[in-house]
């Protein structure tokens, strides 16, 4: 592995996404971690400190934006760049991932080169 | 004064010349072709402002071909009657039929005011009677009460002026108020609304008003008995369905949600499979994986379709304004078209003016557009070629027009008026086409209209299709109504 190994965060109610995109990032040479509700994707944060998160909006117990919020809120992880992916297509909800500041908002399905460039963009940051 | 341009769509020779001296002496061209479809074609082409059709081409029993002629591209033309001087019933029937008007013949005054009057007023006259009914004038049907509607109604001059509120109104909006402006009184604004200022015709807008309740307005150019142009505006109490329209858009939201998930594993699963993660594929297996995902292309689309169809119908259509050039709208579906042309063994031309001025667009949208209907030339084109122009519509330098011409299949007489309902389907039994739930062009349609322009269709069965829209150029104004545009 030439490049430094990132961790990054899959956050998802829908395991099968969250396995495929592990599949994928894994095999860029990341590390990935996954966690299947808001909840837990706060939790999982604070014990990984990831280098990203990608988070789902629509999840049990609280969901990505309650996620967000306590992940920027919390000392250790406020640094940590956001990407939601979502299959609401929502002006509003896109606004408001913004001010929760998400550096990025992707709408499922997803134009992959988009959003794989924008990830590698978060990390670079 | 602006000089119109005319078309006589008739076989009257005395008549024409007559007309002809008449529209000279004030500089305004005219063609004449007789009413065929030959002739209904090519007067498409010289781009009339007003339309007359002579009711002598009209077989025994025929009505006044106005569907026809909208079919037929002139869609937004108001479209005069000619009409034997001696003969009341065509008068009576081309007037029935939508005609704005009509002219007498043989000529027995200057017939330029009456061509203006038309001009003006579009496709439909409406005016208010001593009674305070609103009259269609195109065929003198009362169209409603203004002054009994349980809903507010009102008059207002050009100036937004208030000249007449129903009692509803008064209710609402307290008594005392001719005078005023509407968008001050009613709306507490500064400026008028967008809606009314944005349109030269007919105006739609939704409001909450003091009472509570929400109404769709609806607001018509109409001319008063002595003449002068009124603003009528009536509104519809669409309160009981806000709730309606609330579980809708969940509803909605929730099952397109619940759609596009699963794509989204599928589209995963299928890189996974193509990178090679999961081991060589063999050929076979490639094969059927582009399968797969070409599946999962087509469900997306009509996904989105679905979704955007439903917007339209809700109202909840939205455009993201931005000032862009046309060749770069062009530009983000010109590959993916060459593509799925070659894969037909079909050629793409492009050609766009010089010196084209930027729009004022969504350039998604406009581009979702031009894929939709380049898309449908290639289906229905097995050889030859599809060519994309851009340049000025003919005779408005203050419109772009982009045109999209095959030498496909055409579309039928009958079908050419109707192709953009939505769920509109050609049935055609030469081309078995797979795709589609009919949706493309009225959503295309709307498109094109959210953004003030036109889209309209000509054809020749046979010799192929061409379909047309206009968008206005971007001027400094238009700026300042940027961000997202409601219908």
């Amino acid at each position: 592995m030439t490049e430094e190994q990132k961790v990054i965060l899959v956050a998802d109610d829908d395991k099968d996404l969250v396995t495929a995109l592990s599949i994928r990032l894994r095999a860029q040479g990341h590390l990935v971690v996954e966690a299947y509700d808001g909840e837990q994707a706060f939790q999982v944060a604070q014990e990984n400190k990831p280098d990203l998160v990608i988070l789902d909006v629509r999840m049990p117990a609280g969901g990505g934006f309650a996620a967000i919020d306590k992940i920027k809120h919390s000392l250790s992880t406020r640094a940590v760049p956001v990407i939601f992916l979502t299959a609401f297509d929502d002006e509003e909800m896109r606004e408001h991932a913004r001010q929760l500041g998400a550096v990025g908002f992707f709408r499922k399905p997803f134009d992959d080169g988009e959003f794989m460039g924008a990830i590698n963009s978060a990390l670079g940051s | 004064m602006k000089a119109y341009r005319i078309v006589y769509l008739g076989s009257d020779s005395d008549f024409l010349s007559s007309l002809e001296s008449s529209l000279q002496q004030v500089g305004w061209p005219i063609l004449r072709e007789p009413g065929d479809a030959d002739g209904t074609r090519r007067a498409l082409t010289f781009n009339p402002d007003l339309v007359l059709w002579d009711c002598d081409n009209d077989q025994p029993g025929e009505g006044f071909p106005l569907e026809m002629l909208r079919g037929a591209g002139f869609t937004t033309q108001p479209v005069m009657s000619v009409v034997r001087r001696d003969d009341p019933r065509s008068t009576i029937n081309s007037l029935a039929g939508g005609a704005a008007d009509y002219i007498a013949k043989p000529l027995s005054e200057m017939p330029v005011p009456r061509l203006l009057a038309a001009l003006n007023s579009g496709r439909r006259q409406l005016r208010i009677d001593w009674f305070g009914r609103v009259v269609d004038e195109s065929n003198n049907q009362v169209k409603g009460m203004l002054a009994n509607l349980s809903d507010p109604a009102y008059v207002v001059k050009p100036d937004y002026q208030i000249l007449w509120m129903n009692r509803a109104a008064e209710e609402i909006f307290g008594e005392g108020q001719r005078g005023g402006t509407c968008h001050h009184v009613f709306y507490e604004r500064t400026e008028p609304c967008e809606a009314c200022a944005k349109s030269e015709g007919m105006a739609r807008w939704r409001a909450a008003l003091k009472n509570g309740k929400t109404y769709r307005f609806v607001s018509v150019l109409a001319r008063n008995g002595k003449g002068e142009i009124e603003r009528v505006v009536a509104g519809t109490d669409i309160t009981p369905d806000e709730e309606v329209q609330k579980i809708h858009k969940t509803f909605v939201a929730n099952v397109s949600h619940d759609l596009r998930t699963p794509l989204a594993a599928i589209d995963q699963y299928v890189s996974i499979l193509n990178d090679g993660l999961a081991g060589e594929l063999t050929d076979e297996q490639k094969a059927y994986i582009d399968i797969i995902q070409r599946s999962s292309f087509r469900l997306h689309n009509l996904v989105e379709n679905l979704i955007d169809a439903n917007k339209i119908l809700s109202g909840e259509f939205k455009l993201r304004m931005e000032v862009v050039k046309i060749e770069d709208v062009l530009g983000l579906v010109l590959e993916s078209l060459k593509a799925q042309a070659a894969d037909r063994g079909l050629e793409i031309q492009t050609q766009v003016a010089e010196a084209l001025p930027p729009v004022y667009v969504d350039r998604a949208r406009i581009a979702q557009v031009i894929a939709n209907i380049a898309g449908n030339s290639i289906k229905f084109t097995e050889q030859g070629m599809i060519q994309i122009r851009a340049g000025f519509m003919p005779r408005d330098d203050g419109k772009v027009m982009v045109s999209v011409e095959d030498t496909g299949i055409g579309i039928p007489r009958e079908d050419l008026g109707k192709i953009f309902e939505l769920f509109y389907r050609v049935e055609n039994d030469q081309v078995y086409v797979e795709e589609g739930a009919g949706l493309g062009l009225s959503i295309s349609r709307e498109i094109i209209r959210t953004h003030g322009g036109t889209l309209w269709a000509e054809s020749m069965e046979g010799a192929g299709s061409a379909f047309h829209f206009t968008l206005p150029v971007h001027s400094g104004e238009r700026q300042d109504a940027a961000g997202a545009q409601g219908l």
